[in-house]
């Protein structure tokens, strides 16, 4: 499998002369962004670049004021987060997903919750059993053991909390992963295993798109980089041989350390 | 995780209480004061239970007892015309249904705090209910096809025992059992999350206000019946025994949230704490004085085992953009 998409191969989300205004503001401007299928899309850029508003408008948060959006070749609209989830294109939010005092399972299968036949037919009830289990093996899948997924979710530690956000992602079974941030908050131990968590996505054959202001989480995790600035892409590269500090000094020029 | 004490702490407490009471209050273990304890409870638990759904759903319902005078109102004035009591019973759900239905379009499309909404419809409630009676009560001998709802008994067991019974199985059931009482439970835990996973989390909040509705309703149709009688403000008393069973409850089984088997035991807790005082010879105010108490303790004690504030969720006067 190739690790950065290519002009030979179709795109599995593809924006074009997307741009977004609040009131007078212009948040994103004109963007062309084409996401291929095995990439580490990473999108860079000062503060108030307008990167969260481009993703916003990825992950159905928000409407864009132009442009249009094409996810399998054929042009889509995202209603909701919830309608983006049913096209698969799922967000991980930093900390609005998660309901901290409902188990793991429940947090996992929140809206998508699974049933089991009550002896007739049309009587269906709640089967934790198999939410149980089933959110156990999602974790598991990302390297994450937790024995009993019947606990709260308050109990966890930061980096367990985004695997249990990424098992929602799992659950939708969604193609692309958008994360704004997902390190953020997090100290040295779980950051490593938010990029492990990010890496076992990749080698699921998922798409992740994220935002971050980490470089050094950037080149490790990153096979395209896009630069934002004043609401307009002004880089769009592979990642491959770039350092911590080629990403900082492009986002500070605006320019491709390459040219 | 909560361990055991915090679970059942206070449910070992009002067991040691009923016992204490059962062997110190004179008359206590008497079978005619456990039943009454038990009819009694009935009224004051499904009217909890339906505040339960609401806080269920993060919103306060502060409407129940005034919507459960209307209701009793209602229902009392058509059985005293002779309409059947079939119908009579219908028109008072009905009415108690309907103002679910404007306190949840109140709360989530006028998006007006349910604290404000329902102490509004509670008002408005009790206008009504006024205008309906003049003031006075309507009396008189109702078919026993009415009263039997709540004084009679079937297989040797109180009907009103039963009618509890039913509707904390029915409660216990949406809330563990179906998809839509875990998307109840959600919206009322995060509802941003909720919402964000897809939940129609404003439907949920609606449909958790109209149940609290329901349940003042239920009660008040049982309430009506037992007295033969329905007064503009009958319902009043429970109020306050509502809302402190629910907290109460909400410091047993699971720590710090809402739940069916804590209410309905917490209820039964304060009708004996309350029968049981006034067997011992206290005077009628000390059970006042006590209730406050537990209400405030409550929520201390929830927040203390939780380590969360209590109400975080349902009392921020929230503003989406
Ligand atoms: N809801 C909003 N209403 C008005 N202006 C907004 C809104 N959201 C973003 N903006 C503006 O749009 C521009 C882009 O913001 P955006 O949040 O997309 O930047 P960002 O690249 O994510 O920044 P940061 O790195 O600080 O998160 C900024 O000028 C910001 O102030
Ligand atoms: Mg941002």
């Amino acid at each position: 499998m190739a690790e950065t998409g290519g002009p030979d191969r179709a795109p599995l989300l593809s924006l074009r002369g997307i741009g977004k205004n609040y009131g007078a503001v212009v948040a994103v401007r004109d963007v062309d962004l084409d996401v291929y299928p095995g990439e580490v899309l990473a999108i860079c850029g000062d503060n108030g670049a307008g990167k969260s508003s481009l993703i916003k408008i990825m992950s159905g948060a928000q409407a864009p004021s132009a442009g249009t959006i094409r996810l399998r070749g054929a042009e889509t609209r995202f209603r909701s987060p919830h309608d983006a989830l049913l096209q698969g294109v799922a967000t991980i939010y930093q900390d609005l997903a998660l309901a901290p005092r409902l188990s793991i399972a429940a947090n996992v299968f929140m809206g998508a919750e699974l049933t089991r036949p009550l002896g007739l037919k049309f009587l269906r009830v709640l089967d934790r059993a198999r939410m149980a289990d089933e959110a156990r093996a999602y974790l598991r899948r990302l390297s994450v053991e937790i024995a009993d997924t019947r606990r709260p979710v308050a109990g966890l530690s930061g980096g367990q909390r985004q695997a249990v956000a990424i098992s929602r992602a799992l659950r939708w079974d969604a193609g692309i992963v958008i994360m704004d941030e997902p390190t953020a908050a997090l100290g040295v131990k779980e950051t490593a295993q938010v990029l492990d968590l990010i890496r076992r996505l990749k080698s699921e054959g998922r798409v992740v798109i994220l935002i971050s202001h980490n470089m050094a989480d950037v080149a490790a995790l990153a096979t395209r980089v896009v630069v934002m600035r004043a609401g307009a892409k002004v880089i769009d590269r592979p990642a491959e041989g770039l350092t911590p500090d080629d990403l900082g000094h492009m986002i500070i020029t605006g320019r491709d350390v390459a040219q | 995780m909560p361990g055991l004490i915090e679970r059942y702490g206070t449910v070992a407490a009002g067991l040691a209480l009923i016992a204490a009471f059962a062997a110190f209050a004179p008359n206590f273990a008497a079978l005619g004061n456990i039943i009454n304890v038990l009819k009694d409870t009935s009224f004051l638990a499904i009217m909890a239970l339906g505040f339960t759904l609401a806080l269920t759903v993060a919103e306060l319902d502060l409407s129940i007892a005034e919507v459960a005078s209307l209701a009793a109102v209602v229902v009392g004035w058509l059985v005293q015309s002779k309409v059947s009591p079939a119908l009579a019973i219908g028109a008072a759900l009905a009415t108690a249904a309907a103002i679910g239905v404007v306190n949840g379009f109140c709360v989530t499309v006028l998006r007006v705090p349910s604290l404000i909404v329902t102490l509004g419809t509670a008002a408005v409630a009790r206008g009504l209910a006024f205008m309906a009676t003049q003031g006075v009560a309507f009396v008189g001998r109702w078919p026993t096809g009415f009263t039997g709802l709540a004084r009679g008994a079937t297989l040797g067991i109180p009907n009103l025992v039963l009618w509890l019974a039913g509707v904390t199985a029915a409660s216990w059931a949406l809330i563990t059992w179906t998809r839509t009482g875990a998307h109840m439970t959600a919206t009322g835990e995060a509802e941003e999350a909720a919402r964000l996973a897809g939940i129609a989390t404003a439907r949920m909040k609606r449909l958790g206000l109209l149940l609290s509705s329901l349940g003042a309703g239920i009660t008040a149709v049982l309430l009506a019946a037992n007295l033969s009688s329905a007064a503009p403000n009958m319902a009043g008393d429970y109020f306050l025994y509502a809302i402190a069973a629910v907290l109460l409850g909400m410091t047993m089984f699971a720590p710090g949230r809402p739940n069916v088997a804590g209410t309905v035991f917490a209820a039964l807790v304060l009708k004996v704490l309350g029968n049981g005082l006034v067997l011992l010879g206290a005077a009628y105010y000390v059970q006042d004085i006590v209730l406050g108490a537990i209400m405030i303790g409550s929520v201390a004690v929830s927040t203390v085992v939780t380590n969360t504030p209590a109400f975080a969720n349902t009392l921020a006067f929230r503003a989406r953009a």
